[in-house]
């Protein structure tokens, strides 16, 4: 392979992140109907988001590029920006923050990801996301964010390589057939595309030089994070010079119509309830799982 | 009518429907036969299916409940690419000739009224990017489907005032927790100031929920062949392989299903020591509720890179269980893993709160944490195990 011409630039690489509740425990709280509770619940860099960081960490140290974060949130979420940067060594970290962009839906927040991207230092070649929020658990922002810069969208893709002569990506998505059976695909695009990472990536550094690449980036990235502000750029709406129309509640084909606690569903089985701290028939339990299982039992 | 007819994206494995297609066809069925006589109209269940040799199967979507079926016969479709999916299907929503041949008084066909997707892996994905191309809102993994007029007073919608909406998709979606469903409308904004129509009102639905209809082969329905155009760009993203894998985790092939949730948080891991024991002595798989899969517990590397894992999730997020036991121990029974297992043959809950939801679920309620419960139930299990294979 040739290193010479612009072929082999490096990489422009942009990840989209979100602060989330932290569902580890200590950290969140439930309500006593089993809902979360928000108040009480931290907040972190959420965990498919972080993934996302370590893929492009990944290219990082591979080939050489130069990273970008992006979020959209309330102040606050600066610190989700400074754990991705902790994870990809980030040479750049923008937060969207404006009472503008509140409420919005996927379709109008990723209204705000296309243009905070546009922003961004270079032209991108690859948009890393995580697979889904944990809290919204929609999976759109993505694709969608991916459809509006006109990126071919690749999702659950656990391995990934770029030809840097080619300028292609080699991804492999590992996808569920329901009601048939697990596929790994291997997909080849040409850049720039979007990649929504499965939570199942796990990136590996076999080479020397590759572990030698992986200590410097990561010494840099913990040097970086101390001044993490240095590198974060706060854009309103107006500074994002997207539609007021188009973002936030405004821009919203979807609203929240109604919230409510779903109804407990009619009891479906005769219960028998048995005393847990009775040997006797805890023995009970156990014969008539040996006859269940033997086929003994029939309902 | 500008928005009319309910479409539905088809999704099939080599031409044989997956599950959730025809569980789709079968709530489109029902919707719009209630919808029809509601508002005496005529409109159609619209399957839309993409693929390579699947004019066959375009006939069993009609007996499953199609009025009409457009397909777009390519061996470019051969497997689901996004880029090429979405606008193909995005142009068949869009194209009134189709229309016509079905419903030959849909003169002023501009969109779908409503679409459904299935809530899978490709599913999900070709939702967000066609709805997307069709400027319109979506919402995502809805378990109930109601089509009613509503007056909604909405700050921005409807400048504050109230206006009646009508025939409007309320779109139902058990929340993460599984205990709150929030209602998702996509509605037109009439407020002058952002006035823009968003249609089709769409939903992606997830798998397991809706039951199909018996199959009718008398059922008839007119199939519409598409010819779909290609932007060259878009074949450069190619299928290189593909290669089926089975996943460590093996619900299917296994007489019983021992599951955990919560209810180990006092010693994590601990607590999952034992009900891998418990699953060892029944020769049992390891399953979880869907909170474990966000590794809410320190516990050591390997057994959080085992267990709390998505494979693992039982439910409507993960795997849909059917074995001859299932045991949920520290499980409260959030509607989301009620969905994956309650078709279990028989069901034992261990639990020390009696009010939670998994009780109503269970043959045999035992009342108790699972630390103290679970060494007792296998000693019990052990000792009479001798005098069981006597009697077999």
């Amino acid at each position: 392979m040739g290193v010479t011409g612009s072929a082999m630039k490096e990489l422009n690489l942009a990840v989209i992140v979100k602060l989330e509740p932290d569902f580890s425990e200590g950290n969140v709280s439930y309500n006593a109907d089993g809902t979360l509770n928000r108040a009480e619940t931290k907040s972190i860099l959420g965990p498919h988001s972080a993934i996302a960081c370590s893929a492009a960490f990944y290219a990082k140290v591979k080939y050489g590029a130069r990273i970008s974060v992006g979020t959209m949130g309330p102040p606050i979420a600066d610190a989700a920006l400074a754990q991705a940067q902790q994870i990809c060594d980030a040479d750049e970290l923008h937060l969207y923050s404006d009472r503008l962009f509140a409420g919005a839906d996927t379709w109008a927040t990723a209204e705000t990801l296309r243009a905070g991207i546009a922003k961004m230092q270079g032209k991108m070649d690859i948009v890393f996301s995580g697979h889904r929020a944990s809290d919204g658990e929609t999976g759109q922002t993505g694709p969608q964010t991916a459809l509006k810069l006109g990126y071919t969208f690749l999702g659950h893709v656990i391995d990934y390589e770029v030809d840097m002569d080619r300028r292609v990506v080699r991804a492999k998505r590992l996808i569920t057939l329901q009601g048939f059976y697990d596929v790994i695909e291997e997909v080849e695009a040409p850049l720039p595309v979007f990649i929504a990472i499965d939570p199942s990536y796990k990136p590996s550094f076999n080479t020397v030089s590759q572990r030698l690449a992986y200590e410097k980036y990561q010494k840099e990235a913990k040097a970086r994070v101390a001044n993490y502000k240095q590198y974060l750029k706060v854009f309103n709406a107006q500074q994002l010079e997207v539609d007021p129309k188009m973002v936030g509640l405004p821009g919203s084909p979807t609203i929240v119509y109604k919230v409510e606690k779903i109804p407990k569903a009619k009891a479906s089985r005769k219960t028998e309830v048995i005393d847990g701290s009775n040997r006797a028939e805890l023995r009970r339990v156990a014969i008539k799982i040996h006859e269940v299982l033997g086929g003994m039992v029939i309902k | 009518m500008k928005y009319e007819h309910l479409y539905v994206v088809m999704e099939h494995e080599g031409g044989k429907p997956v599950p959730v297609s025809l569980e789709m066809l079968g709530e489109a069925r029902r919707l719009m036969d209630g919808y029809n006589k509601r508002y005496n109209a005529n409109e159609k269940v619209v399957a839309v299916v993409l693929g390579n040799n699947v004019r066959k199967l375009c006939e069993e979507l009609v007996y499953y409940g199609a009025d009409a079926v457009i397909y777009a016969d390519s061996p470019e479709f051969e497997y689901s690419r996004n880029v090429v999916d979405t606008k193909v299907v995005s142009a068949i929503a869009v194209d009134k000739n189709l229309v016509l041949k079905f419903s030959p008084q849909s003169t002023d066909f501009v969109k779908p009224h409503y679409m459904f997707f299935a809530a899978d892996n490709i599913g999900r994905q070709l939702s967000s990017t066609v709805v997307g191309t069709l400027d319109s809102g979506l919402a995502s993994d809805i378990n109930k489907l109601v089509i009613d007029d509503l007056e909604i007073k909405h700050e921005h919608k409807t400048k504050g005032q109230p206006v009646m909406y009508e025939r409007t998709l309320e779109m139902y979606r058990p929340d993460f927790s599984g205990f709150l469903w929030t209602t998702i409308l996509c509605l037109d904004n009439r407020n002058p100031a952002i006035q823009r129509d968003y249609h089709p009102q769409a939903c992606s639905i997830i798998p397991g929920v809706f039951a199909p209809i018996a199959r009718d082969a008398s059922r008839k329905g007119v199939i519409v062949d598409y010819t779909p155009t290609f932007d060259p760009g878009d074949l450069q993203v190619k299928i290189l392989s593909r290669k089926i894998v089975k996943s460590a985790v093996d619900f299917d092939s296994k007489k019983a299903v021992v599951s955990f949730g919560r209810g180990i948080k006092d010693s994590p891991e601990a607590n999952i020591r034992l009900v891998t024991e418990l699953a060892k002595e029944l020769n049992a798989e390891v399953g979880v509720s869907l909170p474990m899969s966000k590794k809410p517990f320190p516990v050591s590397e390997s057994v959080s890179s085992t267990y709390m894992i998505p494979d693992r999730v039982v439910g409507t997020s993960g795997r849909k269980v059917i074995p001859l036991l299932y045991i949920a121990a520290g499980i409260s029974g959030a509607m989301h893993h009620l969905a994956g297992m309650k078709e279990s043959e028989f069901v034992i809950a261990i639990n020390p709160d009696e009010e939670a939801n998994i009780k109503d679920e269970s043959d045999i309620f035992i009342k108790g944490r699972m630390e103290d419960v679970i060494p007792v139930l296998i000693e019990e299990l052990r000792s009479v195990k001798p005098a069981m294979e006597v009697r077999k």
